[in-house]
């Protein structure tokens, strides 16, 4: 019953996409269409939520063989690592089209047609067909950014468009490198990533694959130095589409780490995991700080949303299981969260025509739902006790300081940077003086209430009781780290003293 | 057996003789002259496609002192030339629907050179390939400077054909040194000949190699013999130009690749160097790229990258078991992108090929979605963006490239690539994201919209079809 259940994830959305794009409709009937697309792939998400064992290996396993001659194959699966993350890319667009009315049909094609390939990314097990749905997923954003964005989109658009598709193009000879490997060390070709995790790499290809590999992965999450496209993107991008990048791309930047990178090129991961954690810290500092100067509210959130993806790629490149499941936990925390203040802003933007924080204030006194639910979001997204972002950055933090003390103590303070520039916005937006403008400012409806409380609850629970979700993915992220551990190991303790160096060093 | 494999080359050039005797007849209408060349080509088409030929087959060799070989790689090369003739076709009638300077000898001699091209991929000895060649070249240089009345035309064929014939000469003396090397000009006599005796050690036959390779390396506009390219190009009439680019580039990469395999030493020596000059075409061809601001032109340079991949291909390429099915993948990936692309051009570039710059598209997308999201189609296979064709073509080049231990080279490959996507995307944004000036309007009746509704389908199609590496 559950054979088909991830194609028709991916393929309802798409093709509702080409749909709403060839046949003429309205655009209501357009946002009606991709709802309803929306809710179904929910309803599905669901189903494999519940039927979701969390033993460690894939389940709803699907595979048709596409080219046997080169080995690639159609493969899906959903194990522990990438469970909560299709969750998130299940179950939190039909907030979108709730939510966000302005746009026309063109825009919700792109919205389904980007949903598919996302969902498509996270559930596939080859690595070719995983880059198909990645470069797949790029199209409708840029569609969407360059032709219903603001008033610099163009630049935008091309910023974004350039950056991911450089980053990408080197992840393809990467992978073409793997597989090319696979077949040397075992006469088979294959690039499904059960048969890859087996593979012996080493010397110099190896490690230039890496880096190409991480190239791509850094440019989309982002991590520090690659991020300078994603303020100017977020921002001009229209509010659906900024809430699509953050909540559901730069995750699936991140899950492709710990899928792909972490069992493949455990030597490597190892050797190169203090660098890259000190650019998380850097970039969580950094995009911290630049969030407090922000007088764009959209801006300041997009600077925000980088500075969390910081630590949550922290997480992977710390290397033990306290880190690593933090960091999965992170994932739908940071999704949620950040998904609903970026809707939120939305409806700001369009009941005020503006997003200038100082053009606003006093929001809570109109619209106090409004503001309870913006307050639950932020303070997940601050991480909160008691809410989902508390136990993500704390697993976090926790295994940042097993790893390397320097650099869980930076992460740690750096949490304080967020909640400044957080409450020091709420307090401008939501308190101080009324203004002309948010006089007029009304609450949220009963179906806007409605479309957010669940996931409102959902914070809430996941901050609670994390322990039913903690338990499906466990099991995963231990198997993952199995290997990458045992190699860290004998990378500190081999001749080759490039770490022990690094860590005398700090 | 033997006459089957010739028959498509036969029903090709006779087709391309009567048309020419029937051009007399004053009778014979525009129209019907283009319907009687696709007739005659898919008739060739569906004549190659049924021809079987899993080993290595001699037509005639006893008449013809094995002058000529064809295999499942000169049969698919074959295929690619007939159907790029047939689209050019298609699109000459749209073409000159609106541009009028036609007369029935156009579709004849696309017909001759289709001819040539069939020859020349099925080439096995030196002199057969230069007369192969030349029957192709001079249709073409006819073609290119069918416009008479244009000055820009008349200049693109005489820096054409001086060119050409230059290369045409470069290839005899070549020819000449290694008959006085080989004592043969047969492709198997000449690698029985160097597996005795190295490669270096005869001065005549190393310069036979460079001379004729240095030929080959003109005709499909590999660095740096690419100078010509974007003149030439822009300055044939538009259904020349996707002619050129696609079927030109096929036959001759066909031969070439014939050419290099047949030893491995041969290929051992020159690997190196085509190596450095596959990294140059690519650059090179980027460089020229970027600057342009006429679609022709854009569409010249990024013909001369192609050649680049095509390059990395050829390095990567094993001598033993050559099934060539990389090069020839690729080559109809790009040729299908290719002509869509000018095919989409013939209808929408007006009078004299008046849209012709990125300016002139922009907001297409607004008034005629349907040609630009085809254009965008093309755009993203040629920029090899999955799941087009060009992006199936990429991966096996790359795959090939670090099959064989050029790492280096697949890297480089991937740089250039990024470095195309900037005029691919180009054209995409100027068709989206801008608001149109005009109204696009179109003339007569057309064949071409077809024509580009079918090759968009294509790029999917060739997508989905696997090749054996």
């Amino acid at each position: 019953m559950y054979e088909n259940i991830l194609t028709v994830m991916i393929f309802l959305p798409i093709l509702a996409g080409f749909g709403v794009l060839l046949l003429p409709m309205k655009k209501e009937a357009a946002r009606a269409v991709g709802l309803v697309a929306a809710i179904l792939v929910v309803i599905l998400g669901l189903r494999i939520f519940f039927n979701f064992t969390g033993t460690g290996g894939f389940e709803f396993v699907q595979r048709v063989e596409l080219f046997d001659s080169v080995g690639i194959s159609y493969s899906l699966g959903v194990d522990g690592i990438s469970f909560l993350v299709l969750m998130a890319g299940a179950c939190l667009f039909p907030m979108a089209y709730l939510l966000l009315t302005t746009k026309s049909k063109g825009f919700y094609a792109n919205m389904l047609i980007a949903q598919g390939a996302m969902i498509g990314a996270i559930a596939a097990t080859d690595m070719i067909l995983f880059y198909v749905f990645w470069e797949i997923m790029l199209l409708p954003i840029f569609f969407m950014i360059g032709l219903y964005g603001g008033p610099s989109r163009l630049h935008a658009t091309l910023k974004i468009t350039l950056y991911t598709i450089a980053g990408s193009l080197f992840m393809l000879a990467a992978i073409v490198y793997v597989g090319v490997v696979y077949h040397q060390q075992t006469g088979v070709w294959s690039f499904n990533i059960a048969d890859l995790v087996a593979l012996n790499l080493a010397g110099g290809p190896a490690t230039a694959a890496f880096i190409f590999f991480m190239f791509a992965f850094a440019i989309k999450i982002p991590l520090f130095p690659f991020h300078t496209w994603l303020p100017d993107a977020y921002t001009e991008a229209p509010t659906a589409a900024t809430f699509l990048l953050s909540a559901i791309m730069a995750k699936i930047g991140v899950y492709a780490v710990i899928r792909f990178v972490l069992p493949i090129f455990a030597e490597e991961f190892a050797r190169f995991a203090l660098l890259l954690a000190y650019s998380g810290v850097i970039g969580m500092m950094y995009c911290g700080i630049a969030a407090i100067a922000q007088q764009d509210f959209k801006r300041m959130l997009a600077f925000s949303s980088a500075s969390h993806m910081g630590i949550i790629a922290l997480g992977i490149f710390c290397m033990n299981l306290q880190a690593l499941t933090g960091t999965l936990y992170q994932i739908v925390a940071h999704a949620t969260s950040t998904g609903v203040l970026f809707l939120l802003l939305g409806i700001i933007e369009e009941r005020m025509e503006t997003r200038t924080i100082g053009d606003l204030g006093g929001i809570a006194y109109k619209a106090p739902i409004f503001a309870t639910f913006f307050a639950v979001a932020m303070l997940a997204s601050v991480g909160l006790p008691g809410t989902s972002g508390f136990i993500g950055e704390f697993l976090i933090i926790l295994g940042a300081v097993k790893f390397n003390v320097a650099i869980g103590v930076l992460a740690g303070t750096t949490l304080i940077i967020g909640v400044c520039y957080m409450l020091w916005m709420f307090q401008r937006v939501f308190f101080e003086k009324l203004n002309e403008r948010t006089e007029k400012f009304a609450d949220l409806s009963p179906i806007e209430t409605m479309t957010i409380l669940p996931i409102i609850v959902l914070i809430i629970v996941m901050g609670v009781y994390p322990q039913p979700f903690l338990d499906k993915v466990a099991p995963a992220a231990e198997q993952q780290l199995a290997q990458v551990i045992t190699e860290q190991h004998q990378v500190a303790d081999s001749t080759n003293p490039l770490m022990e160096q690094l860590e005398q060093k700090n | 057996m033997d006459f089957i494999v010739l028959f498509p080359l036969i029903v090709v050039g006779a087709g391309a003789i009567i048309l020419m005797l029937m051009a007399s007849m004053k009778s014979l209408s525009e129209g019907n002259t283009a319907l009687a060349a696709l007739g005659v080509l898919a008739l060739a088409f569906a004549v190659q496609l049924m021809v079987s030929t899993t080993d290595n087959l001699t037509p005639y060799g006893g008449i013809f002192n094995g002058m000529l070989v064809a295999n499942s790689f000169t049969k698919v090369a074959g295929l690619i030339i007939i159907a790029c003739g047939f689209f050019s076709c298609l699109i000459a009638q749209s073409y000159f629907t609106q541009n009028r300077f036609y007369s029935a000898e156009f579709y004849s001699l696309i017909m001759f050179a289709a001819c040539g091209m069939l020859l020349l991929t099925m080439a096995a000895e030196l002199i057969t390939l230069f007369i192969a060649l030349e029957i192709m070249s001079l249709a073409i240089y006819v073609l290119v400077g069918y416009d008479r009345a244009s000055v820009k035309r008349s200049e693109a064929v005489l820096k054409y054909l001086m060119l050409g014939a230059f290369a045409g000469a470069f290839f005899t003396m070549g020819t000449a040194f290694i008959y006085g090397a080989a004592n043969s000009t047969r492709f198997v006599d000449i690698a029985a000949h160097l597996d005795t005796t190295s490669f270096l050690d005869s001065p005549a036959m190393a310069a036979g190699a460079f001379l004729v390779i240095v030929a080959f390396l003109f005709k499909v506009a590999a660095f740096p013999f690419h100078a010509w390219v974007v003149d030439v190009y822009d300055g044939a009439p538009l259904p020349v130009t996707g002619f050129m680019a696609t079927a030109v580039k096929t036959a001759v990469f066909a031969v070439f690749a014939n050419f290099l395999i047949i030893d491995g030493g041969l290929k051992g020596v020159w690997v190196e160097y085509l190596y450095y000059i596959a990294v140059l075409t690519m650059f090179a061809g980027n460089l020229i790229a970027i600057g342009q601001n006429n679609l022709k032109r854009m569409l010249a340079a990024s013909g001369i990258v192609h050649t680049g991949y095509l390059l990395v291909a050829l390095v990567a390429v094993g001598t033993d078991n050559f099934t060539g099915g990389v090069i020839l993948y690729y080559l109809a990936a790009y040729a299908v992108s290719t002509l869509g692309v000018f095919a989409a051009l013939s209808y929408l570039g007006g009078e004299d090929e008046r849209r012709n710059s990125f300016e002139h598209f922009k907001g297409l997308a607004k008034v005629r979605p349907y040609s630009a999201a085809a254009i965008t189609i093309f755009m993203l296979s040629m920029a090899g963006i999955p799941p087009t064709a060009g992006f199936m073509g990429k991966f096996y080049i790359i795959a090939d490239a670090i099959r064989a231990g050029y790492m280096m080279l697949a890297v480089l490959a991937i740089a250039s690539s990024v470095l195309s996507m900037w005029y691919y995307l180009r054209l995409v944004v100027m068709m989206y994201f801008q608001e149109p000036e005009e109204e696009f309007e179109t003339a007569g009746m057309s064949l071409a919209p077809i024509g580009t509704a079918v090759l968009a389908v294509c790029v999917f199609a060739i997508g989905f079809y696997p090749v054996l590496l």
